[in-house]
C-alpha cells in the first residue's frame, strides 16, 4: 500500500511550528517515514509571541504530552529561565506549571531534535497545494511545482495562510515578521467545499532591552522550589534564573490610544477576523473597560542572551509612530527603543467542525489538521494536536487504531472534543473550566491518568517507559503503606496530634484517616511523626490529594460514569437528520455539519437542546427495537419531562 | 396495536379537547402533517385551499362507500392552523360541534376511519414539546392545564405558561452564573490582578441565591395545594356532629347522618369548589377508643392516616358536653400545627359556657403537653353551628385564609414535584457550598458545586448547560496578557 518510490514518504508534515514538530517527531518514532516541510528553516519551534509555556490548563496538556511521548515538556524545562508554579495556594485541580523560556535556545533545542530524527527528513519550501485523487490525499504540490507524494499530509500552517499582518492602516502580506504567508492551500480548501473563515491574533512591541529604565519597574522573581514538566528531566533548572518586570499603563497611555483610534485597523472596520476575547489589544481594553485607569504590563526578557524584551499585556495594532508615543508614558518606558512594533494578524482558519476527533478532514481522507488552522490559539493547544494528529497519520499508514483521549483522560481530550464539537469563533484557548471532570484531570496525576495509553502507544520510549512504571510502583507502594500502617491514641501521640493543631484520636487510625483531616499535610505529618517515607512530592503528592479530597474526587468518577452511558450510545454516521422529528432547523443543521459520534457528543454541540437528545434517543431506540409511546399520563409526562436514561 | 415510535410520530391524531360531558360547544382537535386530507374527507364544505386561522362553517358528513348513504353528523366550525402556527406545530384542525357526547364520538369515529388515531393521553402537548412550540416548563404546565379541575389551578397554570415563573428562576440562574464566573476567573485567571469577590462577598452571594432559591421551594407547597386541592380532615368523637359538618359545607348529603355512634366507618371524601380553589374534606370515622368491632377499628386506623397527612384537621367537639374524657384521648392523637378545634352545637349553650369551655381546654392535657398558651387557643378555636347557615361562609373563609395569608396571590407558583425536586437540590448544593467557603476548600471544589446546583436550576428551565461562564467571565473582566 505504502509508496516508497525515493520521492515519496508515508507522512508529509507542512509547517515546522509547535504543532509540526510535535506532529513530525511522533509520526517518524513511531516508525513511519515522514518528511517536514518548513517555509524557514531557521524558524524551527519559534515562539512567535509570548516567551512563555505552560500556564493553567496549558501546562496540563504539556504534562499530557510528556507522558504520551512528545517533546515540549522537555524543551521548556531545558530552556527555562523562570519557572512558577500557578495557583499553588489554591485547590490541588488547578495548579499550573509555567516556564518563561529562552526563546532561542527554545528554537534550537527543538531543531536539535528534529535534524537528527531517525525516519525524518526536513526541507525548506512552500506548499501551494495539495495532490488529490478524487477526495484523497496524495502528496503536496511546492512552490517551484515539484510534487511529493505520501500516503498521509498534516498541515500546521498556524498563522501563515493568507495571512495579512497590519500595523496601524497598513497591511502587508505575512504570518509574522520576516517570514511569507502561504498562498493557495486555503483556496483550494474552499473550492473543495471546505468552511474557511478569518481569525485576528496580535502581538505586542518588542523593545530594546538596554532603553528601559529598569529603576521605575518592579521585579517579579520565579519560584525557588521546581517541578520540570518531563519526567526525562534530570537537573531542573539548567540555565540562570531570571526576573521579570511589572509596570503599569498611565492616563497619558490611555488619552494618546483613545486619541488614536481611527488609526487603529480593528477600530476601523479594516480587520474582519475575530481575536481572542482573553487576550484583547490595548485598544480594546482602554475602550471596553474605560473605568479602568491603569492596566498592567510585564516586561519579560526573551532570553538570557537576548536584547529583547517582550511587553506582556499590551499588544497593539496602532502605528509605530503612536506606539512610540504611548508607551513613553509607561514608566521606565520614557527613552524606549523599539526593536519591532506590535502587529495584529489576520489569517484563514478551517472551521474545525469539519474535522474527526482523530483530526482528519470529513472531506478529504488522509488530510490532517493541526494547530492554529483549527482555530486555536496557544503554544501548548498546537503542540497537542500536532502530537495527536501525527500519531493518526502515522497510525491510519500503519493501519492502526486511531488514537483519541477522551474528556476525562485528559486536557488534550477536551481540546479536541470541544473544537470538532462545538468549533469556535474566536481563538480558542484551553481553560481549566473547560474540563468538566477538573478534579480527576490534575497535573499531578498526568501519569496515573495516561500510564495505560502511554505504555499501548509506544512512543515514550524504553527509558520513559522505565521511569513510569517505576514512579507508579513507588505511589502505589506508598499508598499501600498510608493504609496499612496506624498510630494509636497513646500520650505521645495525641500531644503530637494536638501540636499539630487537631483533635485527639478517639480511636486508632491508619495513616490514610488521619491524612483526611483537612489541617493535616502529609510533609508535616511524616516530619512530626518521623515516619520514614518518601519525601519526593513527585511520589506523595497525587497520594496525598487522592486521599484529601477522595469524597470529591470519588463523586467526579461517578458522573463521569454516568456520562459513560451517553458516551457509548454511538450515533451512525450515515444518520439523516432530517429524518429526526422533534429538531429545529438549526439543531439539524448543527447536527449534521458536525455529524456527533455519540449521544454524549451531541449533547454538547452548543444549540442543541436536551429536547433534541431526547428526541435523537428516541429515534435511536425506536431504530433499534419497536417501542411504544406511554399511554397512561404520568408516563408521558416522564418520556419528556425527565431525562431518559437507559440504565 | 401499536407501531413503532417514529412511525407513530407521523401519524395523524385526533382528540375531544372540551371536558366530557353536555355542554355548549365541544371542540375535536386533529394534529398531524396528513391532518387536511383526513379532515376533508368528513368536512366536504372546505375550500380548495384553507387558509390559517380561519373558521369554515358546515356539516360533517360520514364517509360511506356508497355516496347515497352520506349522512350529515353534526353543524360545526372547522378551525385551520398552519403548520408551525399551531398548537402542536403541525398542521391543525379545530372542529367546534354542539357540545353532545354521542355527535362527539360519531364525529371522532369517522376522523378514525378517514386515518385519524385517537391520541394518546398529553400527546398533544408531547407533539407541541417535540416541535418546540413549548418548553419542558411549558409543557408540564399544560399537562396541568388539562388535569386542572378548578379555575384557580389553571389560572396558575396560565401563569406558568406566560413564563413568568421562568423568567424568576432564570433571575436565580443568573445569579448563580455570576458568582460561577467569579469563582472560575479567579482560577483561571489568577495571574492576572482582577477584582475578584472577597470571601464575604462569596458568602453575600450565596445566601441571596440561598433565600430565592428557599422561596420557591416553600412555594410549591402552596402549588400542590392550588392543584391538588386543599385536604381538610375532620376528626371529633362520635355524634358530636362531623358529618352534619361535612354536608353543610359540600351542600349534600354524601354522609349519612344518624345519632347512632359509628355511623361513619369508612373514610369520605368530598370536594367542593369555593372561590375557585378545591377542597376535599375527609370524614373520618368517629374514633371510639372502647370499640371492639374490628371493622370499626379498620376504620378507626384510617382516620388516623387521614389526619396524618390531610393540610389541616379540624377537630370537632360538643359544646354542650364539653371536653370529654373520650374527646382528650383523641386530641392526643393529633399534632397541634395544623389542628383547629371547633366547637359545635354553639346555639345550645351560653356565653358563660363557651368561657368555661376555653379554660377546660387549656387545662387539658393537650394543652400542658404540647406547651400552648392563650395566645395559641384564641387564634384556633371557633364556635360553630351546623344548623346556622352562616357558619358556612365563615368556615370557608377561615380555610382560605388559611392557606393563603402567607403568599400573595399573583405569584408564579412551583407546581411541580421535578421542578420542587430540582430546586431543593440545588437549595442544598447551595448550603454545601456556603459550608464550603467557611473550611476554605480550594474554588475547584466550590465551583463544582455551584455548577451542580446550577444544572439543577437549569435543568427546571429545560436549558442545557454550556460556555455560558466562560462568556460571562468576558463580559465581567477587563483580561489579557
Amino acid at each position: 500500500m505504502a509508496d516508497l518510490s525515493s520521492d515519496s514518504y508515508q507522512v508529509i508534515v507542512v509547517g515546522a511550528g509547535h504543532a509540526g514538530v510535535e506532529a513530525c517527531l511522533s509520526s517518524a518514532r513511531l516508525g513511519v517515514k515522514t518528511l517536514l516541510i518548513t517555509t524557514n528553516l531557521d524558524r524551527i519551534a519559534y515562539m512567535s509571541c509570548n516567551p512563555s509555556i505552560g500556564g493553567l490548563a496549558k501546562g496540563h496538556m504539556v504534562r499530557e504530552i510528556d507522558i504520551l511521548g512528545g517533546e515540549m515538556g522537555l524543551a521548556a524545562d531545558e530552556t527555562c529561565i523562570q519557572y512558577k508554579r500557578l495557583n499553588s495556594s489554591k485547590g490541588p485541580a488547578v495548579r499550573g506549571t509555567r516556564v518563561q523560556s529562552d526563546k532561542d535556545k527554545y528554537s534550537a533545542f527543538m531543531t536539535e531534535k528534529v535534524l537528527n530524527q531517525k525516519n525524518l527528513s526536513v526541507i525548506q519550501g512552500e506548499v501551494k497545494r495539495l495532490v488529490l485523487e478524487g477526495s484523497a490525499c496524495r502528496g503536496v504540490v511546492l512552490q517551484d511545482g515539484s510534487i511529493i507524494h505520501s500516503n498521509t499530509v498534516v498541515i500546521t500552517t498556524g498563522t501563515f495562510m493568507n495571512g495579512v499582518m497590519h500595523i496601524g492602516l497598513e497591511q502587508s502580506p505575512g504570518g509574522r515578521v520576516g517570514d511569507q504567508a502561504t498562498v493557495g492551500l486555503s483556496d483550494q480548501l474552499r473550492d473543495f467545499g471546505f468552511t474557511v473563515q478569518r481569525l485576528k491574533t496580535g502581538t505586542p512591541a518588542r523593545l530594546l532591552n538596554s532603553s528601559i529604565d529598569w529603576s521605575k519597574t518592579v521585579p517579579q522573581y520565579g519560584d525557588t522550589e521546581f517541578f520540570p514538566f518531563s519526567l526525562r528531566t534530570e537537573t531542573f533548572p539548567k540555565l540562570k534564573q531570571i526576573a521579570c518586570f511589572l509596570s503599569r499603563t498611565t492616563e497619558q497611555t490611555h488619552d494618546i490610544i483613545r486619541k488614536n483610534l481611527d488609526k487603529s485597523p480593528m477600530f476601523c472596520g479594516v480587520i474582519e477576523g475575530v481575536g481572542p476575547r482573553y487576550c484583547p489589544s490595548i485598544e480594546d481594553k482602554i475602550t471596553r473597560f474605560a473605568d479602568k485607569e491603569s492596566h498592567q504590563t510585564f516586561l519579560e526578557p526573551e532570553g538570557l542572551d537576548s536584547d529583547l524584551i517582550y511587553l506582556q499585556g499590551i499588544s497593539t495594532s496602532l502605528p509605530a509612530d503612536v506606539q512610540y508615543e504611548f508607551l513613553r508614558t509607561i514608566p521606565g518606558l520614557e527613552n524606549v527603543k523599539i526593536v519591532r512594533p506590535g502587529y495584529a494578524v489576520e489569517y484563514d482558519f478551517v472551521e474545525p467542525t469539519q474535522i474527526y476527533h482523530r483530526l482528519e478532514t470529513r472531506t478529504i481522507s488522509n488530510l490532517f489538521l493541526a494547530g492554529q488552522i483549527n482555530g486555536t490559539s496557544g503554544y501548548e493547544e498546537a503542540a497537542a494536536q500536532g502530537f495527536v494528529a501525527g500519531i493518526n497519520a502515522a497510525h491510519k499508514v500503519l493501519n492502526r487504531d486511531e488514537f483519541i483521549l477522551d474528556r476525562d483522560q485528559a486536557y488534550i481530550g477536551v481540546l479536541i472534543d470541544d473544537l470538532v464539537t462545538k468549533g469556535t469563533k474566536e481563538p480558542y484557548r484551553m481553560f481549566t473550566s473547560r474540563a468538566e471532570h477538573r478534579l480527576v484531570l490534575r497535573e499531578d496525576n498526568t501519569l496515573d491518568r495516561l500510564f495505560d495509553i502511554s505504555l499501548n502507544l509506544k512512543l515514550s520510549g524504553s527509558a520513559l517507559e522505565e521511569k513510569m512504571i517505576k514512579l507508579k510502583d513507588e505511589r502505589q507502594n506508598l499508598l499501600s503503606y498510608l493504609r496499612s500502617e496506624r498510630i494509636f491514641p497513646n500520650e505521645q501521640t495525641q500531644n503530637k496530634i494536638l501540636e499539630m493543631k487537631s483533635a485527639p484520636l478517639l480511636k486508632p487510625a491508619t495513616y490514610e484517616e488521619f491524612l483526611r483531616r483537612p489541617e493535616i499535610n502529609y510533609t508535616d505529618f511524616v516530619k512530626k511523626f518521623e515516619i520514614p517515607a518518601v519525601a519526593d512530592p513527585q511520589i506523595f503528592e497525587p497520594v496525598e490529594i487522592e486521599i484529601k479530597y477522595s469524597g470529591y474526587i470519588k463523586r467526579q468518577l461517578e458522573i463521569i460514569d454516568q456520562q459513560k452511558r451517553l458516551e457509548r450510545m454511538n450515533i451512525p454516521e450515515s444518520t439523516n437528520y432530517s429524518d429526526i422529528k422533534g429538531l429545529s432547523s438549526e439543531e439539524r443543521d448543527k447536527l449534521s455539519r458536525v455529524k456527533p459520534r455519540t449521544l454524549g457528543q451531541a449533547q454538547r454541540i452548543s444549540g442543541v437542546n436536551p429536547s433534541a437528545i431526547q428526541s435523537l434517543m428516541i429515534f435511536l431506540k425506536g431504530r433499534k427495537k419497536l417501542k411504544d409511546l406511554p399511554s397512561d399520563n404520568s408516563e408521558d409526562r416522564s418520556s419528556h419531562g425527565q431525562s431518559v436514561e437507559t440504565r | 396495536m401499536k407501531s413503532n415510535l417514529v412511525e407513530r410520530e407521523q401519524q395523524v391524531i385526533c382528540a375531544i379537547s372540551t371536558p366530557p360531558g353536555y355542554g355548549g360547544i365541544s371542540v375535536i382537535r386533529v394534529s398531524g402533517a396528513d391532518s387536511e386530507q383526513v379532515v376533508r374527507k368528513i368536512a366536504p364544505f372546505l375550500p380548495q385551499e384553507v387558509k390559517s386561522h380561519s373558521v369554515y362553517y358546515g356539516f360533517i358528513q360520514s364517509t360511506e362507500l356508497n355516496p347515497s348513504t352520506v349522512k350529515s353528523i353534526d353543524e360545526v366550525l372547522v378551525l385551520y392552523f398552519e403548520e408551525g402556527r399551531s398548537f402542536t406545530g403541525e398542521k391543525v384542525f379545530e372542529i367546534h360541534g354542539h357540545g353532545n357526547p354521542v355527535l362527539s364520538d360519531q364525529i371522532l369515529q369517522e376522523l378514525v376511519k378517514s386515518g385519524a388515531r385517537i391520541a394518546d393521553r398529553g400527546e398533544f402537548t408531547y407533539r407541541a414539546f417535540l416541535n418546540q412550540r413549548i418548553d419542558l416548563v411549558q409543557a408540564e404546565s399544560v399537562l396541568d392545564l388539562i388535569q386542572s379541575q378548578s379555575s384557580s389551578s389553571s389560572q396558575m397554570a396560565l401563569r406558568q405558561l406566560q413564563g413568568e415563573l421562568s423568567k424568576e428562576i432564570e433571575h436565580i440562574e443568573n445569579a448563580i452564573t455570576r458568582l460561577l464566573a467569579h469563582l472560575e476567573a479567579s482560577i483561571d485567571f489568577s495571574t492576572e490582578n482582577l477584582e475578584i469577590i472577597s470571601q464575604k462577598q462569596t458568602l453575600d452571594q450565596l445566601q441571596h441565591i440561598q433565600k430565592l432559591l428557599a422561596q420557591r421551594v416553600s412555594e410549591y407547597q402552596k402549588g400542590k395545594l392550588i392543584r391538588e386541592g386543599l385536604v381538610v380532615s375532620l376528626a371529633g368523637r362520635p355524634n358530636v356532629g362531623k358529618s352534619s359538618l361535612l354536608n353543610m359545607m359540600v351542600e349534600q348529603n354524601k354522609a349519612i347522618v344518624t345519632a347512632i355512634p359509628g355511623t361513619t366507618r369508612d373514610l369520605i371524601e368530598s370536594t367542593t369548589v369555593y372561590n375557585g380553589q378545591k377542597i376535599v374534606f375527609v370524614d373520618t370515622a368517629g374514633v371510639r377508643t372502647d370499640s371492639v368491632d374490628i371493622v370499626e377499628k379498620i376504620g378507626i386506623e384510617k382516620s388516623m392516616e387521614s389526619h396524618k397527612s390531610a393540610d389541616y384537621v379540624f377537630f370537632i367537639f360538643d359544646l354542650s358536653t364539653g371536653i370529654t374524657p373520650q374527646d382528650e384521648e383523641i386530641l392526643s392523637g393529633l399534632k397541634p400545627e395544623n389542628l383547629y378545634l371547633l366547637g359545635n352545637k354553639s346555639d345550645l349553650v351560653s356565653e358563660a359556657d363557651l368561657e368555661s369551655t376555653q379554660k377546660l381546654l387549656q387545662q387539658s392535657n393537650f394543652f400542658k403537653r404540647n406547651q400552648l398558651d392563650s395566645h395559641w387557643i384564641s387564634s384556633r378555636l371557633a364556635f360553630i353551628s351546623t344548623l346556622d347557615k352562616k357558619c358556612r361562609e365563615k368556615l370557608f373563609d377561615m380555610i382560605m385564609e388559611l392557606a393563603f395569608s402567607t403568599q400573595k396571590e399573583d405569584r408564579a407558583i412551583l407546581t411541580h414535584a421535578r421542578h420542587f425536586e430540582k430546586l431543593s437540590e440545588a437549595l442544598s448544593k447551595i448550603e454545601s457550598v456556603q459550608k464550603m467557603v467557611v473550611a476554605k476548600l480550594g474554588a475547584e471544589f466550590l465551583s463544582q458545586e455551584l455548577k451542580d446546583s446550577l444544572i439543577c436550576v437549569q435543568e427546571v428551565l429545560g436549558k442545557h448547560y454550556d460556555d455560558q461562564i466562560v462568556d460571562k467571565i468576558f463580559k465581567e473582566f477587563c483580561l489579557g496578557k
